[in-house]
């Protein structure tokens, strides 16, 4: 069995931007008598702040994962990341099993080496929306995404029109 | 009526005299008599401070084009950070601006009360924010404890085909991100009691847990021991990650006051 380490998993930090992009957008007081400027760009920036980990891709790669169960016998102990290898140790760097374990190894990514990303933010300043996606990204499958080149990311002048997300899928629904 | 009185940073030029007219950048509002940020604000400008009935309203000149760029929102949160350091403060959400100084004055005296009243709710306290991500694994025990899952398993291995593997790792994805959520709640659940306050924030098929608490100072530690051991506890399913402390974000009605008939 793998074993979190509290160091690792909970390991107080001042929060890179991703952490508190929600809460800097979407929280936070706002006065009727004051001006919100309408922000182009924001529904790519949250889009691409998120991964998308239902893709055909990671169906096959839990399929393949599931297919190498013993499911005759109890097979209790194992489990997919132990599969794969322990993810802090082996996992970056492989790239079939980078994906799967994908959500784990960017958290301890994140965690062991934080000041990746204000560092990178001081060279590269013009790219803004491209800038602001901090973890590598998986192809996506699902049919809603726009095509995410520079082009997409363009804002166009003042317009803020919604644009195209991921579905976020209800709780119920996974019942 | 007190005159509204400008502290400007030496730095600073900001709202000078004949700035009643130029649009300002608001970061948040806090009790007067907080120093003046030293980070600089959005787009570099420097951030000054409006006192009007015992409040101070932390402002820059609004840049004359805003973007949500990366070294913007960092500013933001930088100097409501050190804002925070200081005591209590009402965050703005990014990219509020003030069409006139003289609207901010006149709303800070009219909305006072209501104000000074949210800045004593969060007097002492942080927010801490959690969030949890899905851990594909142990599928061998979804395996096991789910018949349905279990058969497709083993039609799936009888027939191997593409299709079959996709509705196979579809469903797998399915219960992995069920026994995700179920443990989210188990956080949510456990954590709460320790908060002042908490607010859930939107989820998706990754994250499946962003909640915010508010917390006493003093009980941050117990509180980062609580999440600690719920992360030893479900971390083959959730990955749990903490940020803060934080301005209080979550932690203010987003819109104070109706304007005052105006």
């Amino acid at each position: 069995m793998i074993t979190y380490d509290d160091e690792v998993v909970c390991a107080p930090r001042a929060g890179t931007l991703y952490d508190v992009l929600e809460l800097i957008l979407d929280r936070g007081m706002v006065i009727d008598v004051f001006v919100r400027v309408s922000l182009v760009g924001i529904e790519i920036l949250k889009v691409d702040a998120r991964i998308v980990v239902a893709s055909v891709d990671t169906y096959l790669r839990f399929a393949e994962a599931c297919n190498r169960l013993d499911l005759e016998h109890d097979v209790r102990s194992k489990t997919v990341p132990e599969m794969f290898g322990s993810p802090v140790a082996k996992t970056v760097g492989r790239a079939g099993a980078r994906r799967t374990a994908r959500s784990l190894t960017d958290k301890v990514r994140d965690v062991l080496a934080p000041e990746h990303e204000p560092a990178h933010d001081e060279e590269a300043e013009e790219p803004e929306e491209t800038e602001l996606r901090p973890r590598e990204r998986t192809e996506r499958t699902r049919s809603a995404q726009r095509p995410r080149g520079r082009t997409a990311a363009r804002p166009r002048d003042e317009d803020d029109r919604p644009r195209a997300r991921p579905r976020r899928r209800t709780e119920e629904e996974d019942r | 009526m007190t005159a509204p009185a400008t502290t400007a940073p030496e730095s600073a030029a900001a709202p000078g005299p004949a700035a009643a007219l130029k649009a300002l950048y608001v970061y948040g509002i806090t009790p007067a008599g907080v120093r003046v940020p030293r980070s600089p604000g959005v787009d570099g400008s420097p951030v000054g401070l409006l006192t009007e009935s015992g409040l101070c309203a932390a402002v820059s000149d609004a840049p004359p084009r805003l973007r949500p760029r990366r070294r913007d929102l960092l500013a933001h949160q930088a100097v409501l950070d050190e804002l925070a350091a200081q005591g209590p403060v009402l965050p703005m959400r990014f990219a509020v601006l003030s069409p006139r100084t003289d609207t901010l004055i006149a709303q800070l005296r009219s909305d006072a009360a209501h104000l000074t009243r949210q800045l004593d709710g969060v007097r002492g306290c942080v927010e801490l924010n959690v969030k949890g991500t899905v851990v594909p694994g142990h599928f061998a025990d979804l395996v096991r404890r789910d018949d349905g899952l279990r058969t497709l398993a083993l039609r799936t291995r009888r027939r191997p085909d593409y299709e079959a593997n996709v509705r196979l790792g579809e469903a797998i994805a399915l219960g992995v991100r069920r026994e995700a959520r179920r443990a989210a709640r188990e956080v949510v659940d456990r954590l709460a009691p320790l908060a002042v306050r908490t607010v859930q924030g939107a989820t998706d098929d990754e994250q499946v847990l962003s909640a915010s608490f508010l917390l006493r100072s003093a009980d941050e530690a117990r509180f980062r021991a609580a999440v600690a051991e719920r992360a030893r506890a479900c971390g083959d399913r959730l990955a749990l990650s903490v940020t803060g402390p934080l301005p209080c974000y979550s932690f203010v009605d987003p819109r104070p006051a109706p304007p005052a008939g105006r």
